[in-house]
């Protein structure tokens, strides 16, 4: 794997909001075709670096890179190549998610963009409410929601912050579908989560956050079963 | 069958509600905890002093309480219709909110055993932390003061208060039962055939010239003659009903509360389950974004009625007072500031949480400012628009004089309240989602002082135009619109630019 040039880099990430240091120099690399899971507890960091590799929340310190792309000298082309589902909500509150696929096909420049959102809102089982405005969806729906707006347009990197929670069976599965469709076309997949038997069946390998830095980076066979469970223990207290 | 309170329920009822009062304690101790205590303290010391001032600088004035013809005659005997006007315009900012203010949002509360009593009494104790509500209430205070000047002003100030404490306390209660009829099946389209019925009313009562003996045989005008006599009696008499009046409403509005709360919002429900079929993709992105942005504004049940009584009252009142053109000047102004308190002053809180999905799509952020500053102006347009042409209904055909400045008012005060709006909209996201009738943009002192600095400009900009409707020339008024339109142009573009800084731009999508 590590003869592979990785798509995502990150060295020395800090991010700061004011008095509060949310990373405290993590340090991280992810390569096409893998997917890597961000474990860690409450406050360690995993949703702020993926806002970070997002471009959406700049560094305060560091260096990231994603597709060779410095974060900082052009995020437009970063969001470009990434799909990104936030770890909360994410949706537009009044807006169906028909609409919400259409702004992101819009802003995307997808062709044929229809058929694949379908597709895609039949496999989450949305397709039914793919009209209704999100404000009255459950949180499960939202998350599956947030799943299939950061797939449609395939991108070459794929950050799920939290997408298995609170999501039914079916959810978690077509989930499961979308990463291992991402992974087989090549792309590169990063997924935040508190659920570590989910990481570990959809992901190849795991970085465990605590204090907003980087403790461990273990195969995902590491961190399976029983010893996987002390392991992940441990390196959490 | 049911029957009434038995003497062992009625014990338990009490300890009930007693608790619902001490909840209320809880919730505002843990509002006021949010706020800065010097702001607070500030606050509060301006609205004693304003008020002060309101009771007692008329009572001096030159004229104040003169028994003759003249200003403080006419003055008296304009206010039970005042009093009236005080008790309708609280009557529609109740209903127009389902029922007034919330100390906490809903969604905050959900899981917590708070009684609508509760809610009932933080709505009531909210409802003079309201731009409207205050102004109202210092010129009515104002009136009575110069109408009887400084020998019988202070007396009648007490009841004056009394009154406006007892309209409120009415208000709300008619609102909670207004709110609850809503809640039924065909309660949205009863209450609004109510609404049309008594416009209609008011209007044949207009036209047929019955209005104005109708106004003179209010039956506040005997609450104002209890008052105007200083302390005797009578004016003893005035008070008592007036707190048997205040009490027997706090107490009452509390049973519609309760019934109201027993049923789902139906409004709301059915705005979050009716379907919006797709469209076919926009031409542009930023055609893209600005319909996004206006499905969030129209499909929000708060905005949506919020628009329909800022737009049409003003009008009617217009209407009905047959304002010439250089008085409508001021509407334009007063609509958009009182329609960008409905979601304006807090725009990207139309995307929720849904911001910080947005921010990860590749959009140019001068185009997704440009799509939010063009929808906030165009709803303010809207609703200034409808005013301006119910009112000037009876206005006669403008000449240009008068035609060049309400179009020039009218366009400063645009550019002046969007750009404020998106100003504060940036350095102060509230996490608020607009979901229930009853929501606001801000919290409660956020929102006052955003309604007094939109006041107190809108107002100077609309009075400028007025004074050149009637004595400038259009080669003076389009000047000062430009000069003016254009200091509003280059605040709000420096906003923009701004808004061009991806930390500023993280900052608010990661608020909601």
């Amino acid at each position: 794997m590590n003869q592979v040039t990785p798509v995502v880099e990150v060295q020395g990430l800090h991010v700061r909001f004011g008095e509060v240091e949310a990373v405290a120099g993590v340090d991280l690399k992810a390569y096409p075709g893998y997917s890597t899971a961000l474990l860690g507890r409450n406050g360690a960091g995993k949703s702020t670096t993926m806002r970070v590799l997002a471009a959406v929340v700049p560094p305060t310190e560091g260096e990231v890179r994603v597709g060779g792309i410095d974060v900082r000298r052009d995020p437009l082309e970063i969001k470009r190549r990434v799909g990104y589902c936030p770890d909360v909500g994410g949706l537009v509150p009044r807006a169906t998610p028909w609409e919400h696929l259409q702004l992101a096909a819009r802003m995307r420049r997808i062709p044929d963009w229809e058929r694949r959102a379908r597709e895609l809102l039949e496999r989450f089982e949305l397709g039914a409410v793919a009209h209704r405005v999100t404000t009255g969806f459950s949180h499960g729906m939202g998350r599956r929601l947030s799943v299939i707006l950061a797939a449609l347009h395939e991108p070459d990197v794929l950050l799920l912050d939290e997408p298995f929670d609170g999501v039914d069976p079916i959810g978690v599965e077509a989930t499961m579908d979308v990463i291992a469709d991402a992974r087989a076309r090549g792309a590169c997949v990063l997924v935040s989560t508190h659920l570590r038997e989910l990481a570990v069946e959809a992901c190849s390998s795991v970085t465990v956050l605590r204090g907003g830095s980087r403790v461990a980076t273990l195969t995902a066979r590491d961190m399976a079963g029983e010893e996987g469970a002390r392991a992940y223990r441990a390196l959490l207290d | 069958m049911r029957t009434g309170l038995s003497s062992t329920e009625l014990p338990r009822v009490l300890a009930t509600e007693r608790r619902a009062i001490a909840d209320l304690r809880y919730l505002l101790r843990f509002r006021a905890a949010t706020l800065s205590r010097r702001r607070v303290i500030l606050l509060a010391g301006l609205f004693v002093v304003t008020t002060l001032a309101a009771i007692v600088v008329p009572a001096y004035l030159p004229g104040a309480g003169h028994p003759g013809p003249g200003r403080a005659r006419d003055t008296l005997i304009l206010l039970p219709t005042a009093f009236a006007g005080f008790q309708l315009l609280s009557l529609i900012a109740a209903v127009a909110s389902g029922g007034g203010r919330e100390v906490v949002p809903r969604e905050q509360l959900v899981a917590y055993p708070v009684s609508p009593t509760t809610d009932h009494l933080g709505a009531l104790l909210l409802a003079p932390l309201n731009a409207a509500w205050l102004v109202q209430s210092w010129a009515l205070l104002s009136a009575a003061s110069f109408g009887l000047g400084p020998d019988r002003f202070l007396p009648a100030s007490v009841g004056v208060l009394l009154w406006i404490a007892v309209a409120t306390a009415r208000a709300q209660a008619v609102a909670w039962a207004v709110e609850g009829v809503r809640r039924l099946r065909h309660g949205i389209g009863a209450v609004r055939a109510v609404a049309v019925a008594l416009g209609l009313l008011a209007a044949w009562l207009q036209l047929t010239g019955r209005l104005a003996p109708l106004l003179d045989n209010l039956p506040t005008r005997w609450f104002v003659v209890g008052l105007v006599d200083g302390v005797n009696g009578r004016w003893a008499l005035t008070l008592l009903v007036g707190m048997v009046m205040l009490t027997t409403a706090t107490v009452v509005g509390a049973v519609p509360a309760h019934l109201a709360a027993k049923l789902a919002a139906r409004e709301e429900n059915d705005a979050e389950s009716s379907p919006h079929p797709g469209r076919p993709m926009p031409r542009s992105d930023r055609a893209m974004l600005v319909r996004i942005d206006r499905a969030s504004v129209w499909r929000s049940v708060p905005v949506r009625r919020g628009l329909l009584v800022l737009s049409i009252g003003p009008g009617v009142v217009a209407l009905a007072g047959a304002l010439t053109w250089p008085q409508l000047i001021l509407l334009p102004g007063l609509v958009a500031s009182g329609g960008a308190l409905l979601f304006a002053v807090n725009g990207w809180c139309l995307d929720g949480r849904g911001g910080l999905w947005r921010e990860s799509l590749p959009m140019q952020p001068e185009v997704v400012f440009a799509a939010r500053a063009w929808v906030c102006a165009e709803f303010l347009a809207v609703a200034s628009l409808i005013t301006v042409a119910i009112g000037c209904l009876r206005a006669g055909v403008p000449d240009l004089r008068e035609l060049t400045a309400v179009v020039a008012a009218f366009l400063v005060v645009l550019v002046q309240v969007v750009a404020a709006a998106m100003r504060w909209s940036q350095a102060r996201p509230y996490p608020v989602d607009l979901r229930s009738a009853r929501a606001t943009p801000a919290p409660p002192l956020a929102m006052i002082a955003y309604s007094s600095r939109l006041a107190v400009s809108t107002t100077i900009t609309s009075l400028i135009f007025s004074v050149l409707a009637r004595l400038g020339a259009p080669e003076v008024t389009v000047p000062v619109a430009v000069v003016m339109g254009m200091w509003s142009w280059l605040r709000l573009r420096r906003t923009g630019e701004e808004w061009l800084d991806a930390r500023i731009r993280a900052r608010v999508v990661t608020a909601f």
